[in-house]
């Protein structure tokens, strides 16, 4: 279509001079202020082929016409160099997809999440892992399943989040507090799990990944399928399963005895979409069973003095797949509709509906019959309902504001033959926001302002006597957010954000042993919702060579909720026991992230990132458990091949390192483990096979069977981490 | 692979949209069944060929509530000095209803008695025996033996129930094996019965 109307809002770049302009309605555009001499000139507008040119200026002014040719918005076939995020806000947010994604393939979310600096993760053993957003976990962070706000229990430090890695095309952290945009609790960050947008017209694409682990003797398929329709313009599909076997993983020294997994997991979706309608129905499943270290399993309080003392667990059964008591039995169902409604050019109606229901069977070592019944039984029914306006308008202005409702039902399941730690309950949270953002060239700046309010009912037999509590919360929260381009090459953003989060009914109800921790457990029912005010700035230079982002932040939390040990034992026919309250104080957290790269020649590129984090109960003056240790993760990549090619081939040798946790509570039931040090090896090859792709990887994880301890891994009492692991990992696309 | 009673998940996934209908169960009453609540040690006493003479007496610890909220009575054992007595441990769940005895004996394999305390080792004023049914070690049935002259009067005798361990772990046959954590399994029952020597 080749025409000669003028182009709007084309991008016109001088390089030399490092300054812009933007073509205007007639298609003019003007830059101002060069001196004489040689400049290159870049030409960009969408859709259109870029110009590139290069100008000699002699006289005061200079004039010239281009024209764009039209390119085919078809991007198959093309490598993406540039990347949309996710989310559109002014906080700090990292993204994991492409290359980053490959190489953390069959991890589960927790670990694949750890190559984002200021994300760790906190364990128990290594196929429980809850990711850690500067220092906050669980009930403190949102995960995010394709927009849908992942429900299920949360709560439970050894309970994982219900989410198949595999499902995503890009994960991303944000790392600033976004109770205004998603709602309570997400207090320290967000995690977005994102599949690919669904296709719009006909091109079949299948993705075929296969890893084996050496440690674990693990293997994982996964496989995709997406398509459209060639009849319907608009129409597309996407189909995904994936399964996953791992038997007991092996430490320097030792087996860890029923430490395997299996899990299995599917999603599919379809989608249409019109200029004015778009419309997508969505359905997860994911079911894993987890084996969890017999020896972690303790009767009382000298059970557990005893295997910390002994550094070890007592048995070595050696390797097996077989998963027996103690165990998890986990699925989650989750399935959604969305669609939007362009109401006008700058106008958009969104309405989310999901379903999500998430069943948790925890089973003991018990006796006889007892072991086929799980001793925690748990349904929880969730439903969300977001109703949303976004607004793009012609001037500076742009937004959304909405409604959203949160609806939730959790029962025990009866006939476990133990008392419930938790009691059933309804809940119901409503919530009503506005965000608006001002952009006008380099600025961006953005605020937003919610109300929520929650009510929660509760019911459970104490002694045989019905026990019933209602509850109510109801909060305002607010955020302020800027982004300003210093410079092409620097950015920097900063974000001031409230955020609240009602106390969870195991907080506010648990009363019960906890034996991975030979604990009783008290809650308290009048605990206060927890208030924070977090402060991010985040600052990013990306150069030719150099790439380097900093990011600082400060969070401060009123009525913090911690499991704090009373310092009382509890005396029972089977042993003693340690007393743990539920109780509430001012917390302080504040730390840093970077990460940085830096290419020392067209081959060799290095890479050094880090984390380290501050927190504090700032009214007893001491430290809270469970708080990352401070880390640093360097290292080299050398390109093989030829230099001009797109595809991947090359080795990366990385250096991990982790201090010892130096800032401990009063009280832990063994000290903070040493620092260690661990080495990595890696080598990610493309090779084009005709149309497709083959990606092979082939990873060393504790080249050196390290034996170490994680202070944020929980079985850290019990057991040192894993040995080495030697991964394979072959993806085809086709 | 629904586990979900299907109900409720019904009425949870299908009105859903009205937010309204969907709501958790009754709470029921849930029997610990896991739970001893009553140890019994049943004494009687042998003569020199090892025959059962007199009455059997017995010595109980009990924690009717359970393992959180209970506080356990245990009562204080008295035996006489040069005596023999077979020792039967009798174990309950008053809240379920239970008899425990029958299911460890049924997990004869998975379940062993150590018996600890001033009375069993250093310079032990009791010597234990297994004699089981059926050979196994398990430690519901003994015989005790009383020192003919002790060197103390009064003594603690710790009865530890150990369940999932390794029995064929080197020393794993000594009834008073100190280091019975190393074989691994964990603690049903500890208790520390207070004992007086007549």
């Amino acid at each position: 279509m080749e025409n000669n109307d003028p182009i709007e809002g084309a991008y016109i770049w001088i390089v030399e001079s490092a300054t812009g302009a933007v073509s205007d309605e007639n298609g003019n555009f003007i830059v101002k202020n060069l001196c004489a001499g040689n400049y290159s000139l870049t030409i960009q507008y969408l859709g259109h082929k870029e110009i590139k040119d290069t100008l000699t200026l002699n006289s005061n002014n200079f004039n010239k016409t281009y024209r764009l040719e039209e390119e085919s918005l078809d991007l198959s076939g093309v490598e993406i160099h540039g990347h949309k995020l996710a989310v559109q806000t002014t906080t700090a947010v990292t993204a994991l997809y492409g290359d980053a994604l490959l190489e953390a393939r069959g991890e589960n979310l927790g670990e694949s999440l750890k190559r984002i600096s200021g994300v760790t993760t906190f364990s128990t053993g290594n196929s429980i892992s809850k990711p850690v957003i500067h220092g906050m976990h669980s009930n403190r962070i949102m995960i995010l399943n394709n927009g849908i706000r992942l429900e299920g229990q949360q709560w439970g430090a050894e309970h994982a989040p219900e989410i198949d890695p595999f499902v995503a095309d890009e994960i991303t952290v944000i790392k600033g507090a976004e109770t205004v945009r998603y709602g309570p609790e997400a207090m320290g960050g967000v995690i977005l799990v994102n599949p690919a947008p669904l296709p719009t017209k006909k091109n079949p694409k299948t993705n075929i990944y296969l890893t084996g682990a050496s440690n674990g003797r693990s293997g994982n398929i996964s496989v995709s399928h997406a398509n459209g329709s060639d009849k319907i313009k608009g129409l597309g599909y996407q189909v995904q399963a994936s399964a996953k076997r791992a038997g007991n993983i092996h430490s320097p020294d030792y087996y860890q005895g029923n430490t395997g997994l299996s899990e299995l997991n599917f999603s599919g979706s379809l989608g249409y979409s019109s200029t004015k309608l778009g419309i997508e129905g969505y359905y997860s499943y994911f079911n894993t069973t987890l084996g969890i270290l017999r020896d972690s399993h303790t009767g009382n309080l000298d059970d557990l003095i005893n295997i910390i003392k002994n550094g070890r667990p007592f048995s070595d059964p050696g390797f097996t797949y077989e998963i027996i008591n103690p165990k998890q039995v986990v699925s989650h169902h989750l399935a959604k509709l969305k669609s939007h409604y362009h109401l006008s050019d700058s106008w958009k109606l969104n309405f989310q509906y999901g379903f999500q229901a998430n069943n948790r069977q925890e089973f003991d070592k018990r006796r006889g019959d007892l072991n086929a019944k799980p001793s925690l039984d748990l349904e929880l029914f969730t439903n969300t309902l977001d109703l949303f306006v976004d607004h793009s308008l012609k001037n500076e202005w742009s937004g959304s504001f909405g409604i959203n409702a949160i609806q939730q039902a959790n029962s025990n399941v009866p006939g476990t033959g133990v008392t419930p730690l938790i009691p059933n309950y309804d809940m119901l949270n409503l919530g009503i926001y506005a965000i608006e953002k001002y952009s006008k060239g380099p600025l961006e700046v953005e605020g937003g302002l919610r109300f929520d309010t929650r009510s929660v009912s509760t019911a459970r037999y104490v002694q045989s006597e019905l026990q019933t509590a209602d509850l109510s919360y109801n909060n305002f929260s607010a955020f302020i957010g800027t982004l300003y381009q210093v410079s092409p090459k620097i950015t920097f953003n900063s974000n001031l954000g409230t955020a609240w989060r009602p106390p969870n009914v195991n907080e506010l109800f648990s009363e019960g042993l906890h034996h991975g921790a030979a604990a009783v457990e008290i809650g308290d029912a009048d605990l206060n919702s927890e208030k924070s005010i977090k402060w991010v700035n985040e600052i990013e230079y990306d150069g030719t060579k150099t790439h380097l982002e900093i990011t600082g932040y400060a969070n401060h939390i009123k009525d913090y909720i911690y499991l704090n040990p009373t310092g009382d034992t509890f005396v029972s026919l089977r042993g003693t026991f340690n007393v743990y309250e539920y109780l509430q104080a001012n917390a302080f957290f504040y730390g840093v992230d970077f990460s940085a790269s830096y290419e020392f020649s067209n081959r060799l590129n290095g890479y050094a990132k880090g984390s380290i984090i501050r927190a504090k109960n700032t009214e007893e003056d001491n430290y809270f458990p469970f708080i990352p240790s401070d880390r640093m993760d360097w290292g080299l990549a050398f390109k093989f091949g030829s230099l001009t090619s797109t595809k991947t081939n090359k080795l990366t040798l990385s250096n991990m390192l982790v201090a010892r946790q130096k800032r401990e509570p009063d009280f832990d039931l063994a000290p903070a483990p040493p620092a260690y040090a661990l080495f990595n090896l890696g080598y990610q090859r493309q090779l084009e096979i005709g149309k497709d792709k083959l990606n092979l990887g082939l990873q060393v994880q504790n080249l050196f069977n390290t034996s170490y301890k994680e202070y944020m891994n929980r079985f850290r009492y019990f057991t040192d981490d894993m040995g080495r692991n030697i991964l394979l990992k072959i993806n085809y696309q086709f | 692979m629904m586990r979900f009673k299907n109900r409720t998940f019904l009425a949870c996934a299908l009105f859903g949209l009205a937010l309204a209908s969907c709501k958790s169960e009754d709470p029921v009453i849930e029997n610990d069944e896991e739970v001893i609540t009553d140890v019994t040690l049943r004494f009687t006493e042998l003569n020199s060929s090892g025959t059962s003479v007199g009455d059997p007496f017995e010595f109980k610890a009990s924690d009717p509530q359970g393992i959180e909220l209970g506080t356990p009575t245990i009562e204080s054992v008295t035996l006489s000095k040069g005596k023999s007595y077979k020792m039967e441990i009798i174990l309950f769940n008053s809240i379920a209803g239970e008899d425990i005895t029958a299911e460890v004996q049924e997990e004869a394999d998975e379940h062993q008695f150590f018996f600890l305390g001033t009375a069993f080792v250093g310079s032990p004023v009791l010597t234990y025996s297994y004699n089981d049914q059926g050979g196994e070690l398990i430690g519901l049935n003994g015989t005790v033996m009383v020192s003919q002259s002790p060197g103390f009067n009064n003594a603690n005798m710790r009865i530890i129930l150990r369940h999932d361990l390794d029995k064929n772990y080197p020393g794993a046959t000594n009834p008073n094996f100190e280091n019975f954590a190393q074989a691994g399994g964990e603690t049903d029952l500890d208790i520390t019965f207070p004992l007086v020597l007549e």
